[in-house]
């Protein structure tokens, strides 16, 4: 069985600006596509810095580029933007909000491969 | 569990000498924190100002938010719940386990300095981020910090606040607590308000399917809910009140481009500590407001006829 990491969903600055800049802007995309690990972990599962993942949750997966980052290990950072929503639970314990950080994830490396557009075209009206 | 001591930002900048942030990253997601109400200012009874406070970290990453803080506290992801409980134990004199403690990350001894600290100061203030409330025990992790606020009261003042985020959001729980006596997750479909997280919040209603039309305003769900959630808003109609197109207006039926709250429409956003601030627009705008547009809508509604079901779609054929 692959090693799970907890997968550590939050905000950032560069972030908060790329909102207000536009979510389909190649910097946004760049930012929501990018998990940080620690450079040990990603020795162990064989990932280079700059590499394409494939990460791996519960209730989907996704393709991200990985890069070394001041992390603790057993850890992944990542921007909140919509390649977390297709990793994010949907169940919300009678709270309203489900689980928003701390999902358990693998991991793989994925050369070659490309994050999908996650601009505004990739969901489209279905009724 | 219920209840929170709190205190608006000024009291804080004026009185504040401990100051916690707990699973939150101000440096980054509130970069104006520090130096308006926090750590920076001089108050009325701070003159030194920064010289005058400490501030302390709890997270389970070294943010930039660590570089502001006089001690940091790495804990271990998941045992937010664990380490409050044992702080309000130490708070109270009571013995603690020190393996259990361990578990947590920190030191016993640690959790006693923290502790003293904590009951020796004029002021403190205790801010929690989505990092505590939005982990593993979620609504419990919340109510044990407020819980620790309100017992260190008995030994000194403490107050705490959530960081909360995301232009006026804390506008919408006030206006709905006026209005309905809840702040979010309010069922009005009987003509009187009913609370439920869980069952009538957004996301459980859009992830069952339960709505067949949605109207968003001041949001972009679909690049922040959940998956299943997003696929219904794109399956059912949904309108979108906004003044730029997001990822819900791609999906949506219907864009209504309004006016920028707060640049180029009046209105009022109530800061995280639940102060209103009038908001007077700088410029002028072409498309109306988002009152506007919902005002125009209600309007329209008004005209037609009350809904009432037709006798036969009630009945079932056997």
């Amino acid at each position: 069985m692959a090693r799970r990491y907890l997968m550590n969903a939050a905000r950032s600055t560069k972030q908060g600006q790329q909102i207000n800049v536009g979510k389909d802007t190649p910097e946004y995309q760049a930012l929501v596509t990018t998990i940080v690990m620690h450079p040990d972990d990603m020795r162990e599962a064989g990932i280079e810095s700059g590499m394409a993942v494939r990460v791996v949750a519960d209730n989907g997966e996704g393709i991200f580029y990985c890069k070394d980052g001041k992390i603790p290990q057993g850890m992944v950072f990542v921007n909140y933007g919509p390649p977390t929503c297709r990793l994010m639970g949907y169940v919300t314990d009678g709270t309203g909000m489900p689980q928003s950080k701390g999902w358990e994830v693998e991991v793989f490396p994925a050369p070659g491969q490309v994050p999908p557009l996650v601009g505004p075209d990739s969901v489209k009206p279905q009724y | 569990m219920g209840g929170k001591v709190s205190a608006t930002l000024g009291e804080i900048k004026n009185r504040a000498d401990f100051i916690m942030y707990w699973g939150g990253n101000p440096a980054e997601c509130h970069p104006r924190h520090f130096t308006r109400y926090t750590l920076i200012p001089k108050g009325k009874f701070l003159p030194n100002g920064r010289k005058d406070r400490t501030m302390v970290l709890v997270d389970i990453r070294e943010t930039a938010s660590a570089r502001a803080a006089d001690q940091f506290l790495q804990i271990r992801p998941g045992k937010d719940f664990e380490l409050i409980t044992a702080l309000r134990a130490v708070v109270k004199g009571l013995p603690v386990d020190d393996a259990l403690v361990a578990q947590t990350g920190i030191t016993t001894e640690t959790l006693h300095d923290l502790a003293r600290q904590m009951k020796q100061c004029r002021f403190g203030v205790i801010f929690f981020g989505m990092g505590l409330s939005m982990t593993r025990g979620k609504h419990m992790n919340s109510a044990a910090i407020l819980t620790l606020a309100t017992e260190l009261n008995a030994f000194t003042k403490f107050v705490t606040l959530p960081m909360r985020g995301h232009g006026n959001v804390t506008g919408s729980d006030m206006v709905m607590r006026w209005n309905t006596g809840y702040p979010f997750g309010v069922n009005l479909s009987r003509g009187y308000p009913r609370f439920n997280p869980g069952e009538y919040s957004t996301i459980d209603l859009l992830v069952r399917g339960d709505t067949d039309a949605t109207l968003v305003l001041g949001a972009d769900p679909g690049a922040t809910m959940p998956q299943p959630a997003i696929e219904h808003l794109a399956r059912t109609p949904t309108i979108v009140l906004d003044p730029k197109v997001t990822h819900t207006s791609k999906l949506a039926r219907v864009h209504i481009t309004t006016a920028a709250t707060g640049v180029s429409a009046p209105g009022t956003v109530y800061r995280m500590d639940e102060v209103p601030m009038p908001l007077r627009p700088a410029l002028k705008s072409p498309y109306p407001t988002d009152e506007e547009v919902v005002l125009k809508i209600i309007e329209a509604v008004n005209r037609k006829a009350p809904f009432a079901p037709r006798a036969e779609s009630m009945m079932r054929t056997v």
